[in-house]
C-alpha cells in the first residue's frame, strides 16, 4: 500500500513538475523577450549548496539549502528526496513551516533508520541547477531544542549558600518513553565576566554551584545533546543574584585581629618616636667599644705614624729589670674582715706582686723578695654588689676630687700597706681586686693634667661605702695637707714615680663595707718620698682600729710620722693586711718590700672596724698626726707583733699559706 | 519393627527426589534472594540497566570502526544499494511503531537483530587479522565486537527470561524467536556483503538494538531514569 502510495504521488508530482516547469519556460521567454528588447543578459541559476538536515526529536526533521546565484531571473527551488534501496523520487512535502529555502518532513514522511538521498533543484528560465546529492540518516543528525524551565536558586541553609540550578528537557524531545536519552551540560559566568565555567551534568537535571562571591550576580546557561547526535543551543540566560554574606564568627575574629593591630601598630610608632633616632641605633646596635690602649695614638695609627704608636707600647727596658719592679707591682688590698675581726699583717718581703694570687700562697714570712707571691687582699664581702658600689664610688669620688686620667681608673691597684690590726669585730673581708699595674705614668701618657696624680693608684674596696658617710670622703682636694677623711683611699703605688707626684695630703679613709660590717681604713695622707722628700712615696694603709664591728679602719702611714715606735719598722717592714683569713673573714696586706722607694706603712694603727648591725659607719679616726691610739681595747688578738706595728697572719693563724 | 524400617528408605528415597526437584527448580528460578549475604540480587532494572550500558558501548565500537574505514579505505562514490542481511527481519522504523509493538515482539526482534549478527562479525574479525587490514587498536576493536554481540544476546536472553518469570511477557518467546534466528543466520547473504557495508549496517542495527532496548526499559520498568 505504502509503494502504491508512493507511485501515485510520483505520478502526481510529475505532473506538478511540468506544469510548474512549463509555466517557468514561459515566464522566462517572454522575461528574455523584454530583456532583450532591454538589452540585459540573463543566465541560468547557481547550484544551490549546503543543504543541512536537522531534526529534533528524532521523528521529525528539516533541511535547508543556500540558493545560488539566481541568474537575473526568478528561480524556483525543489528538493527531491530517495529513500534506500528505492528509486522513487519525492518531492519536499512541505516548503513553508519551516521558512524560506527549507522542507519540512513531518512523522509520516520521516523514517528512522533509513537513509535519505536529497537534491535540490534550482530552476528558472533559463535552466536549472542540481546540487549535490546528501545522504542522511535521521538517527545521526538530532540536535535537540535547548533545555527548558531552567531555574537556578540559592541555598541558604548553611553558612556558605550554594546555587541550584535545575531544568527540564525540550518539550519535543521524548526521553520519558526512552526513545531520546539526553546529557546536559552547565555554564555560568559573573555578570561582569567574560569567560564561562562550564559544568557537565551527564543525564541529571539537578546541579549544584559552590564557591560564590558574596553579593554578585551569576549568568546560567543549559544545553543538552543526544547520544549520538549535535549540541543544542544554549537555553536563556537565567539570572541568580547571591546575597552578601559572611559568617559571623569569623568576622568578629577579623575585627578583633584588626583592632589589635592597630593598636600594635599605634604603640609601637610612639616608642619609636620617644626613642630618639640614634638612641635607637644604639639600642639594636650598641657601639662596639674601641680599644683603649694606654700610650696608643689611634689617631696617629689613621695617619699611619706606626713608629710613634708603638714606641708608646714599647718598654724600653722590658724584660724588668728588679729596679723597675715596682712598676708592676700589682697592689691589692684584701681585707678580710672576720668575724673575730682579726687583721693580720704580713709581714712579707714580697718585692713583686703581679698577679692575683689566692689566700694560699706558699710566701713564708721569713722569706726573702720573690720568693713570695703577691697576695692579694680579698675582702670578700657578703654582697657583691656592694663591693663594686664602693668601688665605683671610689672611682667616682677619685674622679671628683682628682681628675684623674682614665688611664688611672682603669688601673685598679690596691695597696693596702698599713699595719693592721686584727679586729675581733672584723667579720668579713674586705676584697680588692688587684690590679696590674702598668708603668705608664712614667712615659708619655696621653692626658697628664695632673702629673702628681698620675702615679697615684687608687686602692679600691670592693666592699661599699656607707652612702651617708660617703660625702665627707670626698670632699678633700688631692693637694692639701690636711687631715681629711674624705678622701677615699688612695695609694701611691708606683715608687719610681713618686719623686715625680706630689704627695697627697689628707687622710684617706677605706671604707669597706658590707652588709655586715665595713672596714673603715682611715689613712693619713703622707707621702714617704723617701728619695724625694717632695715627692709622697708610697702611701700605705695601716690598720687604725679594729673595732667590735666589723670594721677595719686603715688610714695610710705617712713617712713622716714620728710615731715611730714603728719607724724602725718601717724602713723594713711593710705590713699590709695580706688576708684576713678566718672563716669569717681574713684581712691581709701585703707587705711591699721595696724599702726607700715604698712607702712605709705604719702598722701600729689599729684597723679599726666597726659593725652595727644595721647600719655603717664611717669611722673617721684624726689620725694624721699621731699614730693610732688605741689597739688597746678592741684587738685583744692582737699580740705584741700587732702592737710593733704588723701582723704576720701566717702566725696568727697558722695559715699554711707559705 | 521390619515392616517400619522396610518403608522408611522407600520413604526417604521419595522425599528427597522431591526436595532435589524443589531445588532444582528453584534454581531454575533465583539463586538468591535478598537476605543471603555474598549473593547479588539483581533486579530487574538493574538487568535492563546493564544490558542497555552493554548494547551503548558495542554501538560506540561500531561506530569508530565504521569512520576508520570510512577514512582510511574510502568507499567508492557509486554506492552499490546496501542490503543489509537483516533487512529480511522487520524491524519498528519510528518511536510509534515502537511503541505499538507488543513487548514480547520487541525482545523477539532483538534478539533476532543478536543472533543474525554472531556469525558475520566473527567472519569479518577473521578476515581483518587474516589479512591485515586494521592495525592492532581495530583488530581487537572487531574481536571484542564479535564477542561483545554473543554477550549481549545472553544477557538479553537472561531478561527475557526474568521477565517471564517475573509474568511480564508470556512465554512464547524462545521458540519463535529462535526458529527465525537460525533462518537469517544462515542465510548467505551477509556473506557478499563487502566489508564497509557490513560495518554499516551493523552500526544501524546496533543502534536498533540500543534503542529498543531502551524502550522496552521504560515500557516495562519505567520508575528507574526514565
Amino acid at each position: 500500500m505504502r509503494l502504491e502510495m508512493s507511485s501515485n504521488r510520483q505520478q502526481r508530482l510529475c505532473v506538478a513538475m511540468m506544469r510548474n516547469v512549463g509555466g517557468v519556460i514561459v515566464l522566462s521567454l517572454l522575461l528574455v523577450f523584454v530583456q532583450l528588447a532591454a538589452g540585459e543578459s540573463f543566465s541560468p541559476p547557481g547550484t544551490p549548496k549546503n543543504i543541512i538536515c536537522r531534526s529534533p526529536e528524532k521523528e521529525t526533521f528539516t533541511c535547508w539549502w543556500e540558493p545560488g546565484s539566481d541568474g537575473g531571473l526568478p528561480t524556483t527551488y525543489a528538493l527531491y528526496y530517495r529513500k534506500e534501496n528505492s528509486d522513487t523520487v519525492y518531492e519536499c512535502p512541505d516548503y513553508k513551516t519551516a521558512g524560506k529555502n527549507s522542507c519540512f518532513f513531518n512523522k509520516n514522511d520521516t523514517s528512522i533508520w533509513v537513509t535519505y538521498n536529497i537534491t535540490v533543484v534550482a530552476t528558472n528560465a533559463l535552466g536549472r541547477a542540481f546540487s549535490d546529492p546528501v545522504e542522511i540518516d535521521v538517527v545521526y543528525i538530532v540536535m535537540p531544542n535547548p533545555p527548558e524551565e531552567v531555574t537556578v536558586t540559592v541555598i541558604e541553609d548553611t553558612n556558605w549558600p550554594f546555587l541550584r540550578v535545575s531544568w527540564e528537557p525540550p518539550e519535543k524531545a521524548d526521553t520519558r518513553s526512552g526513545w531520546i536519552t539526553l546529557i546536559y551540560e552547565l555554564r555560568i559566568k559573573l555578570e561582569n565576566e567574560d569567560e564561562w565555567e562550564v559544568h557537565p551534568a551527564g543525564q541529571q537535571k539537578v546541579f549544584n554551584i559552590f564557591s560564590l562571591r558574596p553579593d554578585s550576580t551569576y549568568h546560567v546557561q543549559v544545553r543538552c545533546k543526544p547520544d549520538h547526535g549535535f549540541w543544542s543551543e544554549w537555553s536563556g540566560t537565567t539570572f541568580v543574584k547571591v546575597p552578601d554574606y559572611f559568617p559571623r564568627e569569623r568576622s568578629m575574629w577579623i575585627l578583633i585581629a584588626v583592632f589589635a593591630a592597630f593598636i600594635i601598630l599605634t604603640f609601637t610608632f610612639i616608642w619609636l618616636s620617644y626613642m630618639k633616632i640614634h638612641n635607637l641605633k644604639h639600642y639594636v646596635l650598641p657601639p662596639v667599644p674601641g680599644p683603649k690602649i694606654k700610650g696608643f695614638d689611634k689617631k696617629a695609627l689613621k695617619n699611619g705614624k706606626f713608629e710613634d704608636i708603638f714606641s708608646s707600647l714599647v718598654v724600653s727596658d722590658f724584660p724588668p729589670t728588679t729596679s723597675n719592679y715596682e712598676d708592676f707591682i700589682v697592689e691589692n688590698l684584701e681585707v678580710f674582715v672576720p668575724e673575730e675581726q682579726e687583721l693580720i699583717m704580713e709581714d712579707s718581703k714580697d718585692l713583686q706582686d703581679d698577679s692575683i694570687k689566692s689566700e694560699n700562697s706558699t710566701c713564708d714570712n721569713d722569706s726573702g723578695r720573690g720568693s713570695c707571691d703577691s697576695h692579694t687582699l680579698l675582702i670578700d664581702k657578703g654582697g657583691g654588689d656592694k663591693e663594686e658600689a664602693l668601688q665605683s664610688d671610689q672611682e667616682g669620688s677619685q674622679d671628683e676630687r682628682v681628675p684623674t686620667s682614665p688611664e688611672e681608673v682603669m688601673e685598679e691597684d690596691l695597696l693596702a700597706c698599713c699595719d693592721e690590726k686584727n679586729s675581733p669585730d672584723i667579720s668579713e673581708k674586705v676584697k680588692f681586686t688587684p690590679s696590674l699595674i702598668s708603668p705608664l705614668p712614667r712615659y708619655n701618657l696621653m692626658n697628664q693634667p695632673n702629673p702628681p696624680e698620675i702615679g697615684k693608684k687608687h686602692c679600691l674596696s670592693d666592699s661599699l661605702l656607707n652612702p651617708d658617710s660617703l660625702p665627707s670622703y670626698f670632699t678633700q682636694p688631692p693637694s692639701t695637707k690636711n687631715d681629711f677623711r674624705s678622701n677615699p683611699w688612695e695609694c701611691n703605688f708606683n715608687h719610681k714615680q713618686h719623686p715625680l707626684h706630689p704627695q697627697t695630703t689628707g687622710k684617706e679613709h677605706l671604707q669597706v663595707q658590707n652588709e655586715i660590717s665595713w672596714v673603715h681604713v682611715d689613712r693619713t695622707e703622707a707621702s714617704l718620698g723617701v728619695q724625694a722628700p717632695s715627692v709622697r712615696s708610697t702611701e700605705y694603709v695601716e690598720v687604725q682600729r679594729v673595732s667590735g664591728g666589723n670594721m677595719v679602719l686603715l688610714h695610710p702611714v705617712s713617712a713622716g710620722q714620728e710615731n715611730s715606735g714603728t719607724m724602725s719598722h718601717q724602713t723594713e717592714h711593710y705590713s699590709r693586711v695580706k688576708t684576713v683569713n678566718n672563716d669569717s673573714g681574713l684581712l691581709l696586706l701585703q707587705k711591699e718590700s721595696t724599702g726607700e722607694e715604698m712607702g712605709i706603712c705604719l702598722s701600729e694603727e689599729e684597723v679599726e672596724s666597726r659593725a652595727t648591725s644595721n647600719g655603717y659607719t664611717a669611722s673617721i679616726t684624726p689620725t694624721s698626726e699621731k699614730p693610732m691610739v688605741g689597739i688597746n681595747s678592741t684587738l685583744p688578738i692582737l699580740d705584741d707583733r700587732m702592737a710593733s706595728g704588723y701582723v704576720d697572719t701566717a702566725t696568727m693563724f697558722g695559715l699554711p699559706t707559705y | 519393627l521390619p515392616g517400619r524400617l522396610k518403608i522408611s528408605p522407600l520413604f526417604v528415597a521419595l522425599v528427597c527426589l522431591a526436595f532435589c526437584s524443589r531445588l532444582s527448580r528453584m534454581k531454575a528460578a533465583s539463586i538468591c534472594t535478598n537476605s543471603q549475604t555474598g549473593c547479588h540480587f539483581l533486579s530487574l532494572a538493574n538487568l535492563f540497566d546493564r544490558v542497555i550500558h552493554h548494547s551503548a558501548r558495542m554501538h560506540g565500537i561500531s561506530n569508530d570502526l565504521h569512520s576508520e574505514f570510512e577514512l582510511y579505505f574510502l568507499p567508492s562514490k557509486n554506492r552499490v544499494s546496501r542490503n543489509c542481511h537483516t533487512s529480511t527481519i522487520l524491524t519498528p522504523n519510528g518511536k510509534e511503531n515502537a511503541q505499538r509493538i507488543a513487548r514480547e515482539e520487541l525482545t523477539e526482534v532483538i534478539l533476532k537483530l543478536l543472533l543474525a549478527w554472531r556469525d558475520p562479525l566473527w567472519h569479518f574479525h577473521q578476515n581483518m587479522a587474516r589479512h591485515h587490514k586494521f592495525n592492532n587498536l581495530s583488530s581487537n576493536k572487531s574481536l571484542e565486537m564479535s564477542e561483545m554481540v554473543h554477550e549481549l544476546r545472553k544477557g538479553v536472553q537472561k531478561v527475557a527470561e526474568k521477565m517471564q518469570m517475573l509474568g511480564i511477557i508470556s512465554n512464547s518467546l524462545g521458540t519463535l524467536g529462535s526458529r527465525e534466528a537460525l533462518l537469517a543466520s544462515d542465510s548467505p547473504e551477509w556473506r557478499l556483503m563487502n566489508d564497509y557495508n557490513l560495518l554499516y549496517c551493523f552500526r544501524r542495527d546496533s543502534n536498533k538494538i540500543q534503542n529498543y532496548l531502551k524502550i522496552l526499559k521504560c515500557r516495562i520498568v519505567p520508575e528507574h531514569g526514565c
